[in-house]
């Protein structure tokens, strides 16, 4: 598959290194005061982001017959209680075991892609080897593959393993993630002083060693950030695990795409699903929300 | 002959005959759970497990994808009639139930329907034949009153022994309600397709399986008859299944819809208690037709493929059709229910303790067999979206037509 | 040699390798062979359900150059990936420049920004139809008020346009803004000092310093948006409810690339021709990535 991008060298922005080591020491300092102005327009960026999963809460709270009133409902209603009721007597719907899928589904490929990433980021931002750049070409080119039609083969290909309708067949062709190799390089480039690693081969460090003790620590933030991105994104993967997984072996969202229990679709039940299905995420993000995002930021001046 | 690799069932082990689990894969409504529990106690060891998926559409690509992969689809599943004619040419994936007896009980369904899941050489049949969608016409007395027609439900059928009769009730209708929002049908595509299928024994294909959508005059017919009533403005113009379309039974949006027998649940469950008592049920104009219906088969990647097989059967014979309908109101496809009081006498207290066993029964004991080719469906969504789109304003009538035949040729290949 | 050196030295040279081997063996197995499998395909008569009916070349590929649907596809496709994702990049900037000044709540305002993030693609798109429905929508209620007659979002063309790009935009803006924001900080402040005792201008300082700077980040945050924009599918599919959603509307009017690869195959059936889409798609990911990479490597000339 690589053939379109190894015939091009001319991708080189991609894999050039920046022009300048980075990490030079920044001042903090000087930051320009926020004005009111600052803080008016950042209570308005929170109100457009936040206003749709309130609308998600109003639906999930009113009856069904209310959400396609003229004009819209905007308050929630009384029914939240009900609907989540619903959700989870659905017989339809094994809703507890799906959370619990879904975990277990989205933690083993956000820790072997975070860790795959580093590793593999950490060769292509700082070690010298033949070929390396025609390789990043390829890992770039991996998530320029569109995933539709990969469907199908794969889907053969875990029948002939025996695999089909397994957990597994939900986890495992997403181990690793050309993104993830990418924003550990971009990360590491950034984040890591080339001096750091040389002063650790003159000790005589493994290149390994070099990896686990050194690298790896100073990638928290990145870690963090790829972790939470990579989780997210398996915990609302909705195509593959709905082709594959066994419907009494759901996922959440596979589990959610059941809840409609005839061509009749009832979008209060729906919306109460989803925002189940939502609110774990929402609490990761408030409850590690500080670490996460400051992580993004110290990232860059840390080292 | 069967795959050993296809092992999704987790504790299938039918070597002695006993705890076999089958899947049943569905879609919609089938109303079995009653029936399920029957055929456990009656087949000891035998646990069922139903999926049912809501969306249709869902429902046919995750089917088409593991029938096409061989692996993961249920030792039942429910083939729905657009897609029957895609499964039908690659018969070879499911079991062929003429060796297991089907031919012994083809008097039990419709003709039409044993053959709708039979190879064009009657060699194969891949499913049983569950439910009808003999149409009947559903109709809102509130507004019918309202804009001064009949609401008895004998008066109204008379209203509207053809289509052109139709269409002039449908202008009464629109002159009586002057200034109000409703419109007298929901859209031109469902009132097309319901003439369509009256209209002839086949469609867009002829028996070759050549494409005739612009030699076959029944297809033009219902195109200009259903863009008619567009152009007379009575149409609300609300693409099925869509979310304004749903609401448009709540509000009102339209006081008729051609309704196969599954629809009455699905309008129940759309209008909400609030409208009880304001629907009713007519005749359809024209005296029968049919909209969807089902059949059972089983994936040759079963493992279970015998008592699947049975399952089949049992849950397609007439009894198990019966309490299909008890349930749920799908209309049973087994003619010979079709005089069982049972069946004759029942009525639906939602919309005004209308007949429905006899108008239903009515809208479908009559209807001859309509040939659908293998690519019905994609030339079916094609000439569909060019009537939506004239009725949206978006394309002429003459240029609609045009680009109906141009998709369905390309779709077609 | 000692042992020690030969040692260290198969770690330089083979270290890399084995760090970039566990992606490449997992994508081989689980990326590329659907992708070799779908390029065999697509030189086939492929039914999904038939199978092979026989070798045909390159005869898909041509078929396709002819199909002025597939050309529109790849018209909405653009359309929505350049009004979804110019905005996007503009806004992200400018939210990263807000957030890059002394605020009071830091976290919290971060935090808010990227909440979106944590919801699914599937609630989105559920979320946002409800939100842009022609007789029951908040959107069309809200600019009811001031008015405006309602707009039948998913019949016009434009509209639905916009209406996609807002999904994915409310998704993605704020965790953009974030990435900008990490690589702003990162910038050293001494250059912004030497600027302006250069007596540089704000805006002169911005083009200057700051865009040049940011380079990377912005190739980065490009590339990401470029891969995701080209295969978008879920948005516009959830954005058609009823009957025939694969088609993006009557008149295909906001039919992506990526719906029409899943529209061959599942409705057409025709596996081979949607896999000759797929392809094309692929090579134009990597064609319009190229193009990307040259564009921003202009921006190291830009002073």
């Amino acid at each position: 598959m690589t053939t379109p991008l190894t015939t091009s060298v001319a991708l080189p922005e991609l894999v050039d290194e920046p022009d300048e080591p980075p990490h030079r020491r920044r001042g903090r300092s000087r930051l320009h005061r926020a004005s009111p102005l600052t803080y008016l327009t950042l209570t308005f960026v929170l109100i457009a982001s936040v206003a749709p999963l309130y609308y998600m809460v109003v639906m999930a709270s009113r009856p069904n017959s209310d959400i396609t009133s003229n004009p819209p409902p905007i308050t929630p209603g009384g029914e939240l209680r009900d609907n989540v009721t619903r959700v989870f007597d659905n017989p339809d719907v094994v809703f507890a075991q799906a959370l619990l899928n879904s975990l277990l589904v989205s933690l083993v490929a956000t820790i072997t892609v975070v860790t795959l990433s580093a590793l593999a980021g950490f060769a292509f931002a700082k070690l010298r080897f033949r070929g390396k750049n025609v390789y990043l070409l390829a890992v770039i080119g991996t998530m320029m593959v569109p995933v539709q039609l990969g469907l199908v083969p794969l889907y053969m290909l875990m029948g002939w393993v025996g695999l089909a309708g397994s957990l597994w067949s939900a986890v495992l062709p997403f181990l690793v993630t050309g993104f993830g190799v990418f924003f550990m390089r971009q990360y590491i480039i950034q984040a890591i002083p080339d001096e750091l690693i040389e002063a650790a081969r003159v000790d005589g460090a493994s290149t390994f060693r070099i990896f686990a003790q050194i690298i790896f620590p100073a990638l928290r933030p990145a870690v963090a950030v790829l972790g939470l991105l990579t989780f997210m994104e398996r915990w609302n993967d909705f195509m593959w695990p709905y082709l594959t997984l066994s419907p009494e072996n759901p996922t959440v969202q596979v589990a959610l795409s059941r809840l409609s229990g005839g061509y009749y679709t009832d979008q209060a039940l729906v919306m109460a699903g989803t925002l189940l299905a939502t609110v774990p995420l929402v609490l990761v993000f408030v409850l590690f929300g500080r670490r996460i995002v400051g992580g993004i930021m110290e990232g860059g001046v840390k080292a | 002959m069967m795959s050993s690799l296809a092992a999704c069932g987790g504790d299938s082990d039918d070597e002695s005959g006993k705890d076999v689990t089958l899947r049943v894969n569905l879609f919609g409504k089938f109303g079995y759970a009653d029936l399920y529990k029957q055929f456990e106690k009656e087949n000891p060891g035998v646990k069922i497990v139903e999926t049912a998926e809501g969306d249709l559409g869902k429902y046919n690509t995750q089917l088409t994808q593991r029938i096409a992969a061989g692996t993961g689809a249920g030792d039942v599943v429910a083939i729905e009639e657009g897609q029957a004619v895609n499964f039908l040419a690659s018969a070879d994936k499911f079991v062929n139930l003429q060796d297991h007896g089907a031919n012994d009980l083809k008097d039990q369904y419709l003709p039409w329907k044993f053959e709708g899941a039979t190879t064009a050489d009657g060699s194969t049949t891949i499913g049983l034949g569950t439910d009808v969608g003999g149409l009947a016409m559903c109709y809102r007395r509130d507004l019918f009153e309202k804009a001064g027609l009949p609401t008895d439900r004998e008066q109204v059928a008379a209203l509207w022994p053809t289509w052109d009769a139709f269409i002039a009730t449908g202008q009464k209708f629109q002159a009586g309600m002057k200034g109000q929002k409703s419109k007298f049908i929901d859209s031109a595509t469902n009132t097309y397709n319901s003439i369509l299928m009256q209209g002839a024994d086949h469609t867009y294909f002829d028996k070759d399986g050549e494409l005739v959508i612009e030699s076959n005059p029944a297809i033009k017919t219902a195109w200009d008859k259903a863009l008619e009533m567009d152009e007379m403005g009575i149409s609300a113009e609300l693409k099925s299944f869509s979310p304004e379309w749903n609401a448009g039974f709540k509000n009102g949006d339209f006081a008729t819809i051609a309704c196969p027998a599954w629809m009455t649940g699905y309008i129940k469950d759309q209008a909400g208690d609030a409208n009880a008592g304001k629907w009713d049920i007519a005749t359809v104009p024209g005296g029968a037709g049919n909209w969807g219906g089902s059949w059972l088969a089983v994936p040759e990647a079963s493992e279970n493929q015998d008592i699947a097989i049975k399952l089949v059967k049992f849950l397609s014979s007439a009894d198990g059709q019966l309490a299909a309908f008890n349930a749920v109101g799908n209309l049973p496809s087994n003619p010979t229910l079709y005089d069982d009081p049972a069946l004759k006498e029942a009525t639906n207290p939602y919309f005004s303790d209308a007949p429905v066993g006899q108008l239903f029964v009515a809208g479908a004991a009559n209807l001859e067999p309509v040939f659908l080719g293998a690519k019905n469906q994609p030339v079916r969504d094609a000439v569909e979206n060019s009537m939506r789109a004239v009725e949206n304003g978006k394309r002429s009538p003459s240029e609609g037509w045009s680009t109906a035949v141009k998709d369905a040729e390309k779709v077609a290949g | 040699m000692h042992l020690r050196d030969r040692l260290a030295r198969i770690d330089i040279h083979g270290a890399p390798y084995f760090f970039i081997a566990p992606f490449f063996i997992l994508f081989g197995i689980f990326g590329a062979f659907p992708l070799v499998y779908t390029l065999w395909v697509s030189l086939h008569d492929w039914s999904l359900l038939g199978g092979n009916e026989g070798w045909v070349g390159l005869e898909n590929y041509s078929e396709l150059l002819a199909d002025g649907y597939f050309w529109n596809s790849l018209l909405n496709t653009f359309a929505i990936f350049l009004i979804a994702t110019i905005p996007q990049l503009i806004a992200a900037l400018a939210l990263a420049q807000v957030l890059n000044s002394s605020l009071r709540a830091l976290t919290f305002w971060r935090i808010g920004v990227i909440i979106p993030c944590a919801t699914s693609v599937a609630a989105v798109g559920i979320i946002f139809t409800m939100m842009f429905a022609r007789d029951f929508g908040v959107v069309n209620w809200l600019i009811g008020l001031v008015g405006v007659e309602p707009i039948a979002w998913n019949q016009e063309r434009l509209p639905s346009w916009i209406a996609i790009a807002t999904m994915v935009d409310w998704r993605w803006t704020g965790y953009n803004a974030l990435i900008l924001l990490a690589a702003l900080q990162a910038v050293p402040k001494d250059l912004y000092e030497s600027a302006r005792l250069d007596g540089a201008s704000a805006a002169r300082q911005f083009w200057s310093i700051t865009i040049p700077m940011l380079r990377p980040t912005l190739m980065f945050v490009v590339t990401v948006s470029t891969i995701g924009g080209i295969q978008l599918f879920t948005e516009p599919l959830l954005f058609n409810p009823g009957a025939n959603s694969i088609t993006g509307g009557d008149t295909r009017q906001f039919q992506t690339s990526a719906m029409y690869v899943v529209e061959q195959a599942f409705t057409g059936q025709r596996f081979g021709y949607a896999a000759t889409i797929a392809w094309i798609l692929f090579v134009v990911i990597v064609v319009v990535s190229l193009v990307n990479s040259l564009l921003v490597r202009r921006i190291r000339s830009v002073d």
